[in-house]
């Protein structure tokens, strides 16, 4: 064979491969795109015309009617308040017991890091019945403290960190003792400077987690003064199978269409600004070979 | 943390012994918010839900002990074998079919000197980084029987109208559609993580010995990617079997209880005020999830 045959060979072997690979990709972005630019379609075009797209029609009734019907601002600034405390208890808690885990030798460590393993493989699911009683024997229903601390330092997160924080070698950290580095300073001025992508990671994981929870704040926090985000949003799907004719169909799904792309936008703005990190986070708890 | 539970300074077995004391407090300081938390909001609800589930409890009032009761109301309830049955169908039409797109995907992505690599991992990851719900509202649009654009694709290829939603027959199918389309992007990142760590010598050699391309994928790439293939699969029949938002927001586990997953049906407990049965049904899942996912990592082993 001889070398230009190859060449063609391969760019041919390459053509398959793209085919494959871009019927994939546009199968994976069309529902995005198309719910994002539909959003921006009358209403009544959704439903009737749902392939055509004409920009000179473009406008925002969906999205004025949408914020007048539903109280989504109130869910994202219920969301952000969760998001606030809540990861900023999971990025300061979990490196930090990660770090002791690590470095330390301490009574209890193995018994302790061994149900840390064990409530890995628990479905979280069946935590929600437990919780919830737990919740409502304390009063916290539908509080923010109901939102926030359950679940705040999970076990991935330790399990993690714990991986990432072992990597750091412990002649810094004797060094650093030796110039008089008390043991918290070590955490904060040797290891947490070490170990910023992962941390980082965690980071954008913990965002997107928190973010995107449902089910507890569903079971928990449904009142409407509660409601985060994506619980508005499930609640207007419960609207829309209860209008199913003819025009308020196509209202509804309208202002349905752009409560979504409101939901999305965040989420995939954070995404491309730090795919990077986002994708070394979701591998950080696979498995290789 | 009181000094009482801090090891004495003389005994033998503790590496600790004669540092300075703020370095053997440190540990237990720095575990102290994480294990305040996991006591308070997983080992206390996990041991409660434990007694609840022997008893009739409704969320009020006092507790009847009822022994088994539970237990054998369920394991003796269709409906609580027809929730599993939806869960471990979904499982059939999921997992194969994510794992062949994945694999594939994967291996034409390995390849280094193809163009474009950067976009096409980004679309895929796409769906993934989409909330849930947001998306599940969109599938209820897009498969609507009358207005959705699914019809109206396969209407303007000739073909008839499917009842995606609403027939029993096509519920589940749509649900595993929805799965797919979120979660295969991640596979393929897992994947690919596993991929990578191949050594190339190893195809240099197969290619040597005059191995095709798809023998080389089945004899060569699978059996040295299988732990990060069982790792996926068992991180997917645990996704699987939660499922909820899912069929929560799009057929509310209708027409008929068709897409009425094994978590779905947890759920309903709640809603019922039945926390005594939603409990054991609680411990039941525990139990299947546990053993399915020993049963595949010790299939793993078997392998090694």
């Amino acid at each position: 064979m001889t070398l230009s045959t190859q060449a063609g060979e391969r760019r041919r072997r390459h053509l398959g491969s793209h085919a494959f690979l871009v019927v994939l990709a546009v199968a994976f972005l069309a529902p995005v795109v198309w719910a994002v630019l539909s959003a921006f379609k009358p209403a009544n075009d959704i439903i009737r015309h749902p392939l055509e797209f004409d920009p000179s029609t473009f406008g925002l009734q969906n999205f004025v009617g949408m914020f007048q019907d539903v109280p989504i601002a109130h869910g994202f600034l219920n969301t952000a308040i969760v998001l606030l405390v809540k990861g900023s208890i999971t990025l300061f808690c979990a490196p930090l017991a990660a770090y002791a885990f690590a470095k330390y030798d301490f009574r209890g460590k193995s018994l302790l890091f061994g149900t840390v393993l064990i409530t890995l493989m628990l479905p979280t699911i069946v935590l929600i019945i437990p919780l919830l009683l737990e919740m409502k024997e304390l009063g916290w229903v539908n509080t923010y403290q109901a939102l926030i601390l359950p679940g705040a330092v999970d076990a991935f997160a330790i399990f993690w960190m714990r991986q990432v924080i072992a990597a750091v070698p412990d002649e810094l950290l004797d060094a650093a003792r030796v110039d008089g580095c008390g043991e918290f300073g070590l955490y904060w001025r040797i290891v947490v400077p070490i170990i910023r992508p992962g941390l980082a990671g965690l980071a954008v994981l913990t965002v997107m987690n928190i973010y995107n929870d449902f089910v507890w704040p569903v079971v928990v926090a449904s009142s409407e003064r509660m409601a985060t985000l994506q619980v508005v949003l499930s609640t207007l799907a419960s609207t829309i199978s209860g209008n199913k004719i003819g025009a308020d169909y196509a209202t509804v799904t309208g202002e349905l269409l752009a409560a979504s792309t409101v939901a999305l936008v965040p989420l995939l703005v954070i995404f491309f600004l730090l795919q990077k990190h986002f994708i070394n986070g979701i591998l950080a708890g696979s498995v290789k070979g | 943390m009181t000094t009482t539970s801090l090891p004495r300074a003389t005994h033998p077995r503790r590496r600790g012994a004669g540092l300075p004391i703020t370095r053997r407090l440190a540990p237990y300081v720095f575990v102290a918010p994480f294990v305040v938390l996991f006591l308070a909001f997983g080992i206390y609800p996990m041991l409660f839900t434990l007694r609840l589930s022997f008893t009739n409890w409704h969320g009020a009032g006092s507790a009847r002990w009822v022994g088994w009761d539970n237990y054998t109301y369920l394991l003796t309830n269709p409906a609580f074998w027809n929730s599993l049955a939806n869960s471990a169908v979904l499982w059939l039409l999921i997992i194969p079919v994510q794992l062949v797109i994945a694999l594939a995907a994967a291996i034409l992505l390995d390849n280094a000197k193809l163009r474009m690599r950067g976009f096409y991992r980004t679309a895929f990851i796409v769906p993934f980084v989409t909330p849930l719900v947001a998306v599940a509202q969109i599938w209820v649009v897009l498969f609507d029987q009358n207005y959705g654009a699914v019809n109206a694709v396969l209407g303007a290829l000739g073909l008839p109208d499917i009842a995606w939603l609403t027939s029993s027959a096509w519920a589940k199918p749509t649900l595993a559609l929805l799965f797919i389309w979120k979660t295969t992007g991640f596979i393929i990142v897992i994947l690919l993580s596993g991929l990578q760590a191949i050594d190339s010598s190893v195809y240099e050699a197969a290619a040597l010995d005059g191995a095709g391309r798809m023998r080389k994928v089945w004899s060569i790439t699978v059996p040295l990617i299988r732990r990060t293939l069982m790792f996926a699969v068992v991180l997917q029949t645990l996704a699987v079997f939660q499922m909820f938002a899912e069929p929560f927001v799009v057929t509310q586990g209708g027409p008929y209880s068709s897409t009425t997953t094994a978590g779905l049906y947890l759920y309903n407990h709640i809603t019922r005020g039945d926390l005594g049965t939603g409990a054991a049904n609680s411990f039941l899942l525990v139990i299947l999830v546990m053993a399915l996912s020993l049963g595949m990592v010790r299939l793993l082993r078997a392998k090694d």
